[in-house]
């Protein structure tokens, strides 16, 4: 038996979910695999939590082989991977994870410029990983889309975007200071995820969610670098290719559970406070409202990229067909007005 | 510049030189010596210009965030950009008053040893200072030239900070004068090398 | 050689190279490159060492160091150190040995609003130690209660070496802020305990002359109140913007330096060339500590790439000493570093290794730190480098008083560390109620 070692890392701590699985899934099953094999063994050094790299440079410490294998994350490197930031630019095309990771799996393979995107960069990626849904959380209730005219949400980077045309001004932040800008009236509430607001405990001070579901977005992927990859013997490449698309597919599901289950724990760890946590779906109406009222944000996007020669309209248009295909609604046709 | 307050020290060990400038010596050397302390003073008010703009770079910073402050309290809106601005701003900061730092010996340092060392054998401790500056002249030339590395790369890959469609800045700019603080950083360390060498072989004084 | 072996051999070269003098960072930077050669190869090391130099400081949170040392050095110039302890001096001056435990509130109090603590030895060396030799004081001791005394600059927040910890703890800089004030506090009564018993048991160390019977400075309750505003001014900024929410720590540093920079332009203490002396001094403040913290940074990723800190984790927490034994070796380990180097390089050294192993001992990192900024600030004390003594003897410029007489009347101060420090790991909740709330 020949032991192989490899350093795995992360800019994010494993109590992340999608951290925690690489050791509880994409390694674990590698490891499981070539036991039944016999033939060889990983030795995992593990760095995870920021120990070889900080979140700004999660691609460039993969390329440069400072870690064999790491999480990259890709809405960080807008620059670097444009493409890859789609999602981003078409919310309420789809809340459901799993099926979204399943139509960037896809266009992995069949779309050569996204690929090509990853892999100009030395490395091979083996597993994606995304967000779960947003949703608007506020200090005050909202009856639905028209009372965000005026507000003040925490939308900071690339969720400004989808506050455009609402009316509501977008507040710069970070998922640390949420809570203290609520509280002291810095803004009014935050479009933000399920699973950030739970262990932030900002329903505490904006109690009135407002299931809009706005969306999962692509997040990044687990690569290993190019170098590290061509060295391996091919029963290790082949094991590490399939514990890629488990933990693909079990990050999907686990997104959705979670992201149900982190609902309801609010719910009910907010019962007994001074203004219970009450969830509160918009109406089909209040969603197509506000996306109608967003400028083209897709059209913009891709028409930047366009004009740096990246086929970003047909990329776009064969993400949301994607969707369609597995019985994905999209709120806007974003595709047809490209 | 170059001026060592000890009242209000850094976070380093502070030594007083041991002896004043270089001797006086013959007229031929005398002249050599001029045109050298030329290029000295020329080199100096480089390293004191790159300090400066980044001393004027922290004021900057401390408006900008301020800014910010009132920008979000007064008008409930931040200030695009200002966070990545900001840290991107320190790292440029940093490296352009790195020289200076270097040039007044405020770089974090025990004496423990090389204090007692410098009054008895003055030469051996100036030889052991040449070697100290070379690591440094060579580490931060490394790093140097990692960072152009670094610049061709944001250069080519056109790389940014900010959000397509509510504003962006390129990162080359400063990672152009990262390097040149670096650079800077790097000759200063050589030059401290080149000078405690003079020392260690007897063709000046040990002053540290 | 494996991994752990260059790790372990690169961690004992750091630190000849810090004996023998080598600038600290440039020690740091030298062994993580050759280490990181030697376990991976050259082009990474290479990638290691840019990155450091571009990356490893982009972070907003290290603005607040230049801000939080411009406000220090602005308050320094402007006398806001002098108002304070003139308003404690007029309160205290019935008590026994009033104006030592003056001295020590007047610091806690002016710490609330700088960052570092050789600020506050440079203030009150010139404030407290003429008015005290003045009443009959001896130089020793007063110049051992300012030495005493400063290190409540960096206990009491905001303070610089708790900014360190929860940069590498990644914890958050408010609840250390939060988590120092407690500590701060006792260490504060520590020290007016201490002045107490010398004064009562020690008289021949105390004072020069027995009898004092020199007039105090008398100030109308007017005055008073003129010299309480800026500072209560500046507390209100800082602490009441960051503990009200209004503001993140390098907001708050901003706000804070620019309040300084307006009483300092009120009390017209600004000339041009000061206020350029004081930003190059500034600047290369900030140098010093952010080069160790880059430095530090490639050194902690090189030792994670080596395996040291894990194996030191399950050495430590597997053996017979456990995790108090551990909590006790690395105690003394700090107070001996800081004999002989300062107080953040120090820091920067052992937590890449500490910190894993306290965090596999399951100890509450909060704790864990205020116990460090501890164990860290006795080294401004002890010699044969004591960086507050050293600050008050150029401070004061005596030919008459020697570095050894200001160790010495800082020695009881030492001490009451000691004591404070028991305390502190006796009761964990003084460290971390506040910041748990
Ligand atoms: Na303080
Ligand atoms: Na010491």
């Amino acid at each position: 038996q020949e032991t192989i070692s490899l350093t795995v890392a992360s800019s994010h701590p494993t109590v992340i979910p999608w951290v925690g699985m690489i050791q509880t899934h994409f390694m674990a099953r590698t490891d499981e695999i070539l036991a039944e094999a016999g033939e060889y063994e990983i030795n995992w050094n593990e760095a995870f939590g920021g120990q070889l790299y900080k979140a700004n440079a999660t691609l460039d410490s993969v390329e440069q082989g400072i870690t064999d294998i790491g999480w990259v994350f890709s809405m960080l490197e807008p620059a670097k991977l444009p493409m890859s930031q789609a999602s981003s630019y078409a919310p309420f095309t789809t809340a459901d994870a799993a099926l979204q990771l399943e139509v960037m799996e896809e266009l992995f393979e069949t779309n050569e410029a996204f690929r090509e995107e990853w892999e100009q960069y030395n490395l091979k990626v083996l597993g994606f990983t995304g967000t779960d849904s947003y949703d608007v959380y506020t200090s005050e209730p909202i009856s639905g889309f028209a009372d965000l005219d005026g507000m003040k949400l925490s939308a900071p980077g690339v969720l400004g975007n989808w506050l455009r045309g609402t009316g509501a001004n977008a507040v710069d932040g970070s998922l640390t200071s949420f809570y203290t800008d609520i509280q002291t009236g810095v803004s009014d509430g935050v479009l933000s995820l399920a699973l950030g607001v739970l262990p932030a405990k900002i329903y505490e001070v904006a109690p009135h969610v407002t299931k809009v579901d706005m969306g999962v977005a692509f997040s990044g992927a687990i690569a290993i670098n190019r170098d590290s990859w061509d060295m391996l013997p091919e029963p290790v490449q082949e094991a590490m290719v399939e514990a890629g698309a488990y933990y693909t597919e079990a990050h999907g599901r686990d997104l959705n559970e979670r992201h149900a289950a982190a609902l309801e724990k609010m719910v009910e760890a907010g019962a007994d406070q001074g203004a219970p946590v009450e969830i509160t779906p918009m109406s089909e109406a209040d969603r197509e409202a506000w996306v109608n009222a967003m400028p083209n944000i897709a059209k913009e996007w891709a028409d930047g990229l366009e004009e740096r020669g990246m086929p970003a309209r047909a990329f776009m248009k064969a993400y949301i067909d994607g969707v369609r295909a597995r019985g994905g609604e999209p709120v806007r046709a974003w595709d047809d007005e490209l | 510049m170059t001026d060592k307050d000890p009242r209000t020290s850094g976070a380093g060990t502070r030594h007083r030189p041991v002896a004043a400038d270089a001797r006086p010596g013959s007229r031929a050397n005398t002249r050599a010596s001029s045109w050298a302390s030329g290029w000295a003073r020329a080199w100096g008010a480089v390293v004191n210009a790159l300090a400066a703009f980044g001393t004027a770079l922290i004021a900057g910073l401390m408006l900008l965030i301020c800014a910010d402050i009132v920008a979000r309290n007064g008008m409930g809106a931040s200030l695009p950009l200002v966070s990545e601005l900001g840290a991107l701003l320190l790292v440029m900061i940093v490296c352009l008053q790195f020289g200076a730092t270097i040039r007044a010996d405020r770089l974090a340092r025990a004496g423990l040893f090389l204090d007692p060392l410098r009054q008895r054998r003055p030469r051996i401790s100036a030889a052991l200072e040449a070697v100290f500056s070379l690591v440094g002249a060579v580490m931060i030339g490394l790093m140097a030239w990692a960072t152009f590395g670094v610049l061709t790369t944001d250069w080519e890959r056109r790389e940014f900070i900010g959000t397509p469609g509510l504003g962006t800045l390129p990162t080359w700019p400063f990672r152009l004068f990262i390097l040149l603080g670096l650079t800077v950083a790097a000759v200063e360390f050589a030059v401290r090398s080149v000078r405690s060498l003079r020392s260690a072989a007897g063709f000046s004084e040990v002053t540290r | 050689m494996t991994p752990l072996e260059i790790g372990y051999y690169a961690v004992g070269g750091l630190l000849v190279l810090i004996y023998l003098g080598m600038p600290i960072g440039i020690g740091m930077l030298g062994v993580s490159f050759l280490g990181v050669s030697l376990i991976r190869n050259d082009a990474v090391a290479l990638r290691m060492l840019g990155a450091a130099g571009n990356d490893s400081l982009r972070e907003y949170l290290y603005a607040v160091v230049p801000l939080f040392v411009l406000m220090g050095l602005l308050v320094t110039v402007s006398n806001v150190g002098k108002d304070t302890f003139d308003v404690f001096q007029r309160l205290l001056r019935r008590v026994m040995a009033g104006l030592g435990i003056a001295t020590v509130f007047a610091n806690a109090v002016f710490a609330s609003i700088t960052g570092i603590s050789i600020a506050s030895a440079t203030v009150f060396s010139r404030v407290a130690v003429p008015e005290m030799t003045r009443h009959g004081y001896s130089k020793r001791f007063a110049t051992g209660v300012v030495a005493g005394s400063s290190v409540l600059g960096m206990m009491i927040p905001p303070s610089l070496l708790m900014i360190v910890y929860a940069v590498l703890a990644e914890e958050s800089v408010g609840r250390m802020f939060l988590a120092g004030i407690g500590p701060g506090l006792l260490l504060a009564l520590v020290f007016s305990l201490t002045i107490l018993l010398l004064a009562s048991r020690r008289k021949a160390l105390v004072y020069e002359t027995p009898d004092d019977e020199v007039a105090f400075e008398d100030f109308s309750a007017l005055d008073l109140l003129r010299k309480a505003v800026p500072i209560l001014a500046l507390m209100l900024v800082v602490l009441g913007g960051l503990y009200g929410g209004f503001l993140n720590p390098t907001e708050a540093g901003a706000a804070g330096a620019a309040g300084a920079l307006v009483i300092a332009l009120l009390r017209r203490a600004l000339p041009v060339r000061t206020l350029w002396k004081l930003m190059v001094e500034t600047g290369q403040i900030t140098v010093s500590v952010l080069f160790l913290i880059l430095a530090a940074t490639f050194f902690s990723r090189m030792l994670a790439l080596s395996g040291v800190p894990r194996e030191l984790a399950a050495l430590f927490l597997d053996s017979s000493i456990g995790p108090y034994g551990f909590l006790l070796v690395y105690l003394v380990l700090i107070v001996l570093l800081g004999c002989l180097i300062d107080s953040i390089s120090i820091m920067l050294i052992v937590l890449p290794i500490a910190l894993p192993v306290a965090e596999a001992a399951g100890f509450d990192l909060i704790w864990f730190g205020v116990l460090t900024v501890v164990a860290v600030e006795m080294g401004l004390l002890t010699p044969p480098f004591g960086l507050s003594v050293y600050t008050i003897k150029s401070a004061i410029d005596d030919p008459d008083l020697s570095v050894g007489d200001i160790f010495r009347g800082a020695f009881p101060f030492v001490l009451a560390m000691v004591v404070a420090l028991a305390i502190l790991i006796a009761f964990p909740s003084i460290s971390t109620w506040l910041a748990r709330l």
